[in-house]
């Protein structure tokens, strides 16, 4: 039990020599995109040949790093050496790794990157791994510092992912974890802590991007006999996945943020309300918020300041909507997730009608270092109007993707060419699309904009909960609008006309486009259509829906136009608009077309050119990528 | 609390709604999901309007909006009149057949809806109000019904599409229904009579009036009225006209005076809903 701020310093030293000292320490990237990569396999084969040959490491599990292409990783603490982190590890790997590791020497092939201390964010400490002289070994490794996809990057949201063990409450302490906690119930009056927030100048980092400090005033100062805090983890976004990041990997910084928001809003209990998808961040919350309860910073008195606060985890049953905050409410309290015009806000009636504060994941994992470091500091990151760091999932057609946090104010460009790589393939970029399916897309000319909430919304686009997916000229925009059109029309919860109606119709002109049944009055109706579910939709989904359409037509107008007037796709994705042909000249007649070909529609003799009949082909691709010759080409 | 409307200089109760104010000051504004014996949705979006305070100005619904002090508010902008001929036009795809939709939509210029095209003709009437979940909730208090599955796909059902024991066969539902949506049918030749509610995949039994043997409504119903106006069930043994004639027998011989006879028959907007309905079986 931690009942005192001088108890939790206690625990705090005590862990964070054990942590330090001495042990070999091998860590597994197990969360969901680790485990995707294999490494629920590799965890058991290095704790099995552990046990197996006596060496004595302590293995445990770990949160994503971020560097998502580099599944799966495995970390080692080398004693007096540094922390190296392995990519790509297979279990065959796994031998050699702990035989190099057992004698102090480093598995080369596969090591990526090494640090030889850990930054403490949250009471600023730097503590050195390195004791002595570095290893010639550890020397090849490049430092974090120099590893490219890390350098640029500024991590303050996931300060412990990928380094602590996500179930060890222990090493979040250890960590400087709850010193944040311990200062605003101890030391701080409800309303410096707001007033800390307030001047921290953080917003929300659900996509609204509210200033945070002003959200919780607002619900303090409201009249109710009980008041809510939730935090918002229906993370939908399709190829998002920060907050499922963050709470698979330090689910106590949730946790912590919320203590401190509860006690200077004024409420007892706080609500997480987590998707039904994720079960591991499911799990994960689940047990931190019991070793919380049982190390008594849940519950009543915490810290011995009389305030009581506790949490229950309620799970969404899969619907995109209730990430909006008064669906979300609705499904808390049971109901249909369907959401209702604001006025009046949650803040004046929310949950069970009482008022409610609501912030996404990644915004409550701000709250406890803004504490402990002060919001002079965090103000100093960012630009005058966007304060802190983003985490934006990277994914698409970049290099190196994953999770990569920046300050605000970095260009898109450093995001999209340094820290991504670049396009694969050596492809050209095209559009980098930002804020999810309510977001919109970003064209090449404008890639040197800083990453703020304003700039991003006027380039037609939002800053989202954090979604960034990057695009070449492979992409056909009608047919990514079409896509996030589809996913909208499933999850309109169907409420209101112009969300409801307007996505089917949307939908159903877009998918003409795309099947060459496009008209040249489709594209005023497009335009009339969006402007009208933007204006009378009931809630942010509807009014936001339009947007991948709106964006792309403001930037790609010319693609419509060539789907409509010449029956073209300028990117040569859509099937209808598209033919496979065999280049006569270079085909060898080899048949590996025809063996892979589902339908039998590319046929020929052996050792002759090959043929496609198109009225046959399904335009899958099979046989483009079966050639050996690139002698099938899309035309 | 002041605020303008259409320029008008215009006082309102606090929390009071734009479109009751609008009501009140003989400015029209369309609806279609709103009726004053149930709460507001804000589902149809016909009634929306213009709200600008300050520089800002946005789009709400009428039905939910109440005014804050010196907001001015447009009802008939051309921003508005978008946003309510693409509603119209939406609806008319989805329900070409339905009168009054079609009415609404040729009032604001349109006469065919451009979503259509090349698809088959459309049987739908139901518009998803929702105004037949609601009364069935808020004002009969049974909740028999309610909204099912999510955007395009959403209904209006009974809890897993089967008989609902709830549904005591008043018809508000049906009655509410501005579009045609819902019916039943009586059939009061069969050996036990029944009410058939035939969207919503339940049947009511009914009972024969006590004095000329119509069957015209369920047992259930009459123990919710006689619960919720207070009488006996005995006196609703009658059937509406049965009934009307044997008090008009009454009157006749002791007519009762002007203020007894409102006392007598002063009832809550629940009960004359009620009774309107039990008019409109007869």
């Amino acid at each position: 039990m931690i009942k005192t701020p001088q108890e939790l310093i206690a625990a705090r030293d005590s862990v964070r020599e054990h942590f330090f000292n001495g042990w070999t320490r091998i860590r597994v990237g197990m969360a969901t995109c680790g485990l995707a990569g294999g490494a629920g396999k590799l965890f058991e084969a290095i704790r099995e040949q552990n046990e197996k040959n006596n060496y004595g490491f302590f293995v445990a599990e770990t949160g994503c790093n971020g560097a998502c292409f580099l599944e799966p990783l495995v970390d080692v603490v080398l004693p007096g050496q540094g922390r190296i982190t392995y990519a790509n590890m297979k279990p065959s790997d796994i031998e050699n790794l702990l035989l190099l590791t057992f004698g102090g020497r480093v598995y080369t092939k596969k090591a990526v990157a090494r640090a030889t201390s850990e930054h403490l964010l949250s009471d600023d400490t730097e503590i050195p791994y390195l004791q002595g002289v570095i290893q010639p070994d550890v020397q090849k490794v490049p430092p974090y510092s120099e590893a490219p996809f890390f350098k640029n990057q500024v991590r303050i949201a996931l300060r412990n992912c990928g380094i602590i063990d996500p179930t060890s409450l222990d090493e979040y302490i250890a960590f400087g974890g709850y010193a944040g906690a311990a200062k605003a119930l101890t030391q701080l009056q409800p309303e410096d802590v707001i007033d800390e927030i307030k001047r921290s100048g953080l917003r929300g980092r659900g996509g609204g991007g509210f200033p945070t400090g002003r959200k919780w005033e607002a619900c303090r100062k409201a009249n109710g006999a009980a008041r809510f805090v939730i935090c918002n983890a229906d993370e939908g976004d399709p190829g998002a996945y920060m907050d499922r990041s963050i709470i698979e990997g330090d689910p106590h910084s949730i946790i912590e943020g919320m203590i401190i928001g509860a006690y200077a809003i004024g409420a007892r209990i706080g609500y997480v309300y987590v998707r039904e998808e994720y079960p591991l961040a499911v799990k994960r919350m689940r047990l931190a918020v019991q070793q919380a309860e049982a190390a008594g910073l849940l519950g009543e008195n915490i810290f011995g300041s009389g305030f009581d606060f506790r949490i229950r985890i309620s799970r969404g049953a899969g619907a995109f909507v209730c990430g909006e905050e008064t669906g979300l409410i609705a499904s808390i309290e049971g109901n249909a997730g369907t959401p209702r015009q604001r006025p009046p806000y949650p803040a004046q009636s929310g949950l069970w009608g009482m008022p409610t504060n609501i912030n996404n994941v990644e915004t409550w994992n701000n709250v406890p270092v803004i504490i402990t470091r002060g919001a002079g500091w965090f103000s100093s990151i960012g630009t005058p109007s966007s304060k802190g760091t983003k985490v934006f999932s990277l994914v698409g057609k970049a290099k190196r993707v994953g999770l990569v946090e920046v300050p605000m104010g970095t260009s898109l460009r450093e995001v999209v060419e340094q820290i991504g790589g670049g396009i694969q393939d050596g492809g050209e970029f095209k559009a980098l699309q930002t804020g999810g399916p309510s977001g919109g897309c970003i064209p090449a000319a404008h890639l040197d904009c800083p990453v703020d909430y304003e700039t991003l919304t006027s380039l037609g686009s939002m800053m989202g909960s954090g979604g960034m997916i990057v695009m070449d000229s492979r992409t056909c925009m009608v047919e990514m609008a079409r896509y996030f059109l589809a996913f909208l029309k499933e999850e309109s919860c169907g409420k209101c006309v112009p969300c409801r109606e307007g996505t089917l119709r949307m939908l159903e002109t877009l998918s003409a486009i795309c099947e060459g049944r496009g008209r040249p009055e489709h594209l005023d109706l497009l335009k009339e259509l969006s402007e009208a579910m933007a204006d009378g939709s009931l809630c942010a989904l509807g009014g936001s829906a339009p947007n991948p359409v709106r964006s792309t037509l403001h930037f790609f107008e010319e693609e419509y136009r060539a789907h409509i007037e010449e029956r073209r796709c300028p990117a040569r994705v859509c099937k209808a608009l598209i033919e496979y042909q065999v280049v006569r000249e270079s085909c060898t007649g080899c048949g590996a077309c025809a063996r892979v070909c589902p339908v039998k529609a590319a046929f020929g003799k052996k050792k002759a050119p090959h043929e496609i009949n198109n009225g046959l082909c399904t335009r899958c691709g099979l046989c483009a990528d079966a050639c050996k010759f690139k002698a099938i080409k899309v035309a | 609390m002041q605020f303008s409307l259409n320029g008008r200089n215009i006082a309102a109760e606090p929390g009071e709604t734009v479109l009751s104010v609008a009501r009140k000051n003989g400015v029209f504004i369309p609806t279609l999901c709103h009726h004053d014996a149930v709460s507001p949705s804000g589902a149809c979006r016909l009634c929306v309007v213009q709200v600008s305070s300050g520089e800002r100005s946005r789009i709400v619904s009428s039905c939910l909006y109440a005014p804050s002090e010196n907001d001015r508010v447009e009802t008939d902008t051309e921003r508005v009149r978008k946003v309510r001929r693409m509603v119209l036009e939406l609806l008319l795809a989805r329900c070409p057949t339905v009168e009054l939709i079609r009415d609404l939509a040729r009032a604001y210029g349109i006469q065919r809806s451009r979503f259509t095209d090349g698809a088959g003709p459309s049987e739908e009437r139901c518009v998803l109000c929702g105004l037949c979940v609601r009364v069935c909730d808020e004002v009969v208090g049974r909740h028999a019904i309610s909204h099912a599955k999510r955007g395009i796909q959403r209904k209006i059902t009974t809890a897993f599409d089967t008989q609902a024991d709830e549904c005591i066969g008043c018809g508000a539902c049906v009655r509410i229904c501005p579009t045609g949506a819902l019916h039943y049918e009586d059939l009061p030749e069969q050996k036990q009579p029944e009410r058939v509610m035939v969207e919503l995949h339940t049947r009511v039994p009914l009972v024969r009036c006590s004095d000329c043997g119509r069957a015209f409504a369920s047992p259930a119903l009459f123990e919710h009225v006689s619960k919720s106006v207070n009488v006996p069930p005995t006196t609703l043994a009658a059937c509406p006209a049965c009934r009307s004639k044997s008090f008009a027998a009454t009157a006749a011989q002791n007519p009762p005076s002007a203020p007894a006879f409102a006392r007598a028959h002063a009832r809550t907007y629940q009960s004359q809903l009620l009774a309107s309905i039990n008019e409109e079986s007869s």
